[in-house]
């Protein structure tokens, strides 16, 4: 009985060490797995909703023209992709392109210009509901933002386009600037059902990699397409997105070598992996900001009604000036983000150099001029209880933030304890993030703490218009029409340097109502092995343009 | 349970069409989605729909996957059920062999360890757990991957190196889901075989001259596993229901996952989908765990028909 006993024990420890001396089978030295938190839903570029979906649809699919990031002007560079050269018309209203004609599909079939127009006519389908339905604002339209195909296009031969663009809008090389699908592989697929049909077709790709294998919730692998005109011997073979959820598991994983590239590295983690011989970090100037928002228009009559009355408490700007002088920012970046950070003052985030107003800068900390300021709009502390007072409403409120952030977490008990400091209660309420989402888009809280990813061009518009129908995301319902009229104008307006001047006004008039208080910007940490050569992290995140990377 | 379902989703706050609100996208996009959704239609209406296609075994259209249910289920399910069944037998097989050698010696050193470590063992959190194996067995020592259910290449390798490819990836995952299950049955085993053991039937027996391993193999064992058949019917239910915090941590894909993502995301249709699935297999396994019950224990069959 003992032996039987003992022979059952080695036998369970032996098929446990087994796998275990198994050798790992042999790596591909020429490959880079970088780590997302989520699974995809598509490959497809008119589904590419998400980020990283957007990443891997532009290496498996071409666009008509690339971007860069050129950091000298702050701004984007235009460079040739399927569009080998191009001719704007004089008054650019129209643009022919000269299409490769060295570009062929991954199923062998040539790339032509007839591809080109059925993608635009997919994108703007309203049937289909892509990414980029409802925003080709300067074509030819009909009611459905459908795009008129006859008005909008001429193939001259099967590499020879012009794109005509409706009357006095200003088209730049961003309205052409997204992958290109095939039309063969697509054009029989009932457009009803197209969005649940095209998950059954294989992809067909003609970028610089094609789709390997999808292993749901595991891995998305890429491989080079070695016809593709993007490839030179030399560059990286493979490119695995390897799905690991929890963020422990990426960083142990990217310190072992199992990973190597992860985005959104927590600040915390800088200094350990800094020490870490195999690993690179960059901490990119972000273009996202947190800030507090403070509805400027009372939520409770609005919801009833959609009426608009100034909010008892924080529709006085000089309210709201007064709450971000006493808010500590620069212990939040200290404390929290490690400094890497810059403190905001406005919503255009200083890489955009040339859009960036210079001559504003943010409000200091200064708890004196904050009590000065509320006390000028009637704040004041009449009964020595430690509370401000007007007309005999306490200021007291809640601010909500959505539940699983721990840096909204940290960033709103500062901002209790400094409000508390010169004499406003705060009470901090935490939201499931869906919950949060749907009250803070029904602009039916009163004040909250989120963040923006602005945009690359930048688009001001939706964020900081009067009309709601035209700005989802103007939640703190700001209103100044001497904006609007700029917003509109900047939409007129063709040259790039009279843009910038007038988002320069804008940013003033957002500086002198201060509708919201701006914190800071986040610098995005990326950590990647230093085995990856030729990775060129910019605001338009690492994998622009990843098919020049090689492995050391 | 459908059908409060159905009506719980929908009351409760949050908005599926919310995820296409961004500074990228159209307002126009979302407003579009949400009709197409069918979110816009009056409850009832949406209900009458939602029976007419349940009918015809159609959960409807995954908001997040924009393919069937049953099909986004269908490519979850297996790798859940293989998961849950490895790790139920593991849980169960030495669950029974620890209480076999505890209940030998009651009070004796092995006894007295194994209890103390399954009290232990079952106040551990499992991300403790599994946080901790990836530390030992992954980071210090290299001999285990720390996450995924393959490696990269696994396409190409043969029968044999898949099945050693996929054991080196599941060994911690199961360990971390099985260690908590093993306490909990090695503590009901053992008491029901002490309890067993000491009973007047089993002293009969051994004062009849019967051999010590014919009465445990005989009278023991069948007696005091029979209440745990209930408790294991409810447990593997449990398990094919999914494995939450195994699955992130160790980055697998199991229903766990895609229900939570589900509910976080307000994919109506596929939580709805995900209950239903999770439910029949909870009534499947419990009507397995009675018909063993009945197979084993004529009495229960008795029972029932008097």
């Amino acid at each position: 009985m003992r032996s039987n006993r003992l022979f059952f024990l080695i036998l369970i420890f032996s098929l446990l060490l087994i796998p275990a001396c198994q050798k790992e089978s042999p790596v591909n030295n020429d490959r880079v797995v970088t780590a997302i938190p989520s699974d995809i839903e598509s490959v497809n570029p008119l589904f590419a909703f998400d980020l990283n979906e957007g990443n891997i649809s532009e290496l498996l699919y071409a666009s008509l023209v690339e971007h860069g990031w050129n950091y000298q002007k702050g701004d984007m560079d235009t460079f040739p992709m399927l569009a080998k050269s191009w001719q704007w018309s004089k008054d650019s209203s129209s643009i022919t392109l000269n299409l490769r004609d060295d570009v062929k599909w991954s199923d062998g079939q040539q790339f032509t210009a007839n591809d080109v127009v059925f993608s635009f006519d997919l994108y703007s389908d309203p049937l289909i509901q892509s990414k980029l339905y409802g925003s080709f604002k300067n074509f030819y339209v009909d009611s459905s933002q459908h795009i008129d195909l006859k008005k909008t296009f001429t193939i001259t031969n099967p590499y020879l386009l012009t794109i005509n663009f409706k009357k006095n809008s200003t088209p730049s090389f961003y309205d052409i600037d997204f992958p290109i699908i095939p039309e063969h592989v697509y054009k029989n697929v009932s457009r009803k059902d197209f969005v649940t049909a095209e998950k059954e077709i294989k992809p067909v790709t003609n970028g610089a990699f094609y789709l390997a294998a999808w292993n749901k919730n595991q891995s998305i692998i890429l491989k080079a397409d070695t016809k593709s005109f993007l490839y030179k011997p030399g560059n990286v073979s493979e490119i695995i997105f390897k799905i690991v959820p929890d963020y422990n598991s990426r960083i142990t994983q990217l310190k072992r070598g199992e990973i190597d590239l992860v985005q959104d590295v927590k600040a915390d983690d800088f200094p350990i992996l800094k020490k870490d011989e195999n690993i690179d970090l960059v901490a990119l100037k972000g273009r996202e900001y947190d800030y507090v928002g403070w509805n400027n228009i009372d939520p409770d009559v609005y919801k009833k009604s959609k009426k608009i009355v100034p909010n008892k408490l924080f529709g006085n700007p000089l309210v709201r000036k007064a709450l971000t002088y006493a808010i500590n920012r620069n212990e939040i970046l200290n404390e929290f983000l490690d400094n890497h950070g810059d403190l905001a003052w406005g919503p255009i985030s200083p890489i955009f150099k040339s859009a960036l107003d210079t001559t504003l800068s943010p409000l200091p900390y200064d708890v004196e001029k904050a009590k000065e300021l509320l006390a000028s709009a009637g704040w004041k502390d009449v009964d020595q209880s430690g509370v401000l007072k007007k007309n005999g409403q306490e200021f007291s409120f809640t601010l909500y933030i959505p539940a699983g952030n721990p840096r909204r977490d940290f960033v709103s008990t500062v901002i209790k304890n400094d409000l508390q400091a010169i004499g406003i209660k705060v009470n901090i309420e935490k939201l499931e993030p869906e919950v949060f989402f749907q009250k803070m888009y029904g602009r039916e809280l009163n004040a909250w703490m989120a963040g923006w990813t602005i945009p690359i061009p930048i688009d001001l518009k939706p964020f900081w218009y009067s009309d709601f129908s035209e700005a989802p995301l103007n939640v703190e319902c700001y209103k100044n029409k001497t904006v609007d009229a700029l917003l509109n104008k900047i939409e007129t307006t063709k040259s790039e340097s009279q843009k910038n001047i007038l988002y320069k006004e804008v940013q003033e008039q957002i500086y002198k109502d201060e509708p919201v208080t701006f914190l800071y910007w986040v610098d995005k940490i990326i950590a990647y092995n230093k085995k990856i050569q030729n990775l060129n992290v910019s605001p338009l995140g690492p994998f622009n343009r990843a098919w020049l990377w090689s492995v050391k | 349970m459908i059908t409060f379902l159905f009506f719980l989703l929908r009351i409760s706050p949050g908005d599926p069409s919310q995820k296409f609100l961004s500074p990228d996208l159209s307002p126009k996009l979302a407003s579009l989605i949400k009709e197409s959704f069918n979110l816009n239609a009056p409850l009832i209406s949406q209900y009458e729909t939602f029976l007419m296609n349940l009918c015809k075994g159609d959960f409807g259209i995954s908001y997040t996957y924009r393919i069937p249910v049953i099909d986004v289920i269908k490519s979850f399910l297996p790798f859940t059920i293989i998961f849950s069944l490895i790790s139920f037998v593991v849980q169960i097989s030495f669950g029974f062999l620890l209480a076999l050698i505890s209940v030998r010696r009651i009070n004796g050193i092995a006894d007295k360890t194994f209890s103390k470590l399954s009290l232990m063992i079952y106040a551990l959190p499992s991300f403790v757990v599994g946080v901790s194996l990836i530390f030992i067995f992954s980071e210090l020592l290299n001999l285990f991957p720390s996450s995924g259910l393959s490696s990269f290449d696994s396409e190409s390798f043969s029968f044999a190196q898949k099945l050693i490819d996929y054991s080196r990836h599941l060994i911690l995952p199961v360990i971390t889901l099985s260690l908590g299950g093993v306490a909990v049955y090695y503590k009901y085993l053992r008491d029901n075989l002490e309890e067993v053991y000491n009973k007047p039937f089993v002293e009969n027996l051994r004062a009849h001259g019967f051999d010590e391993k014919y009465i445990t193999r005989k009278h023991i064992i069948p007696n005091a596993v029979n209440p745990l058949i209930s408790v294991a019917g409810v447990e593997l239910g449990l398990l094919f229901g999914g494995a939450l915090i195994t699955e992130v941590i160790f980055a697998l894909p199991g229903m766990g996952r895609l229900t939570v993502n589900a509910i976080l995301s307000r994919d109506y249709p596929l939580v709805t989908g995900c209950t239903f699935v999770a439910g029949i297999l909870v009534i499947i396994t419990n009507l397995a765990a009675d018909l063993i019950k009945a197979k084993l224990d004529k009495r229960v069959v008795k029972g029932i028909l008097n």
